[in-house]
């Protein structure tokens, strides 16, 4: 049960925001706020780096799936890196594997972008 | 250990935290393993998480009763909200293409795919779910 914390950097064209803590019921709210400002903005290019994220349920699946449809909806792409092995478990489970772009790095989700 | 372990809660937040963590010291002086410790803390707050909303419609006057043991190698717990109940045998699978996309709809089926044993009382307000421990 981690404090969820949110850092967003700008590279060229590209968002790499790296998220800290839980993603979960508690934490979903704050984040779907934060990455709402992107997605308002319609920023075409976000990376999530969740390397400092242990745990995410099924709230915070779900809140990285509204996300992505947001992205799409104005042409925009989303790409997650650096996944703990439980947390992509959970993707792979849940086949969410099969809708986002999954880099085992934030230098190879940047890369080509 | 066969101690069994009877709790209340009312609401999300605090109270689920709270109880999350004693079952979490609880696994940990079983040298229950991280991987087996995440799956059971994912499953019961989705299984709580349910039961608040769900099952109790956010009603914090009505009670989710949890009763939770370790015996027999196996971490086994219950969540019962005080609602009517719902078809479980009914809950679309969230991996179809059709439901892939949907933003809700996967506590269900991670608690399936992640315990090893699960069922549910005949209205569907109970939930018990076992996970084995080696």
């Amino acid at each position: 049960m981690v404090n969820m914390q949110i850092n967003k950097t700008r590279q060229n064209d590209m968002v790499i925001c790296s998220i800290t803590g839980d993603i979960d019921i508690n934490s979903s709210p704050d984040i779907r706020k934060n990455l709402d400002e992107l997605t308002g903005k319609q920023e075409k290019k976000i990376v999530l780096d969740l390397d400092n994220v242990s745990y995410i349920d099924s709230s915070g699946l779900a809140t990285l799936v509204e996300m992505l449809k947001k992205t799409r909806k104005y042409g925009g792409k989303l790409r997650l890196s650096n996944l703990a092995d439980k947390v992509k478990s959970l993707f792979e489970i849940t086949k969410l594997d099969k809708l986002f772009e999954i880099y085992e790095t934030s230098e190879q989700a940047k890369a080509n972008f | 250990m066969s101690n069994t372990y009877l709790a209340q809660i009312h609401g999300l937040g605090q109270e689920i935290d709270g109880l999350v963590k004693d079952i979490l010291r609880l696994l940990d002086s079983c040298a229950a393993g991280e991987a087996v410790s995440f799956d059971i803390r994912l499953c019961l707050e989705e299984a709580l998480i349910n039961a608040v909303k769900h099952g109790n419609k956010n009603n914090k006057n009505l009670p989710i009763k949890v009763s939770y043991c370790i015996s027999g190698g196996k971490f086994m717990a219950s969540v019962e909200d005080s609602g009517n109940g719902f078809d479980y045998k009914k809950i679309p699978d969230p991996t179809t293409k059709e439901n892939l996309l949907n933003t809700s709809g996967r506590g269900v089926y991670l608690i399936r795919r992640l315990m090893d044993e699960v069922s549910f009382n005949k209205s569907g307000s109970k939930i018990t779910m076992v996970k084995y421990l080696k």
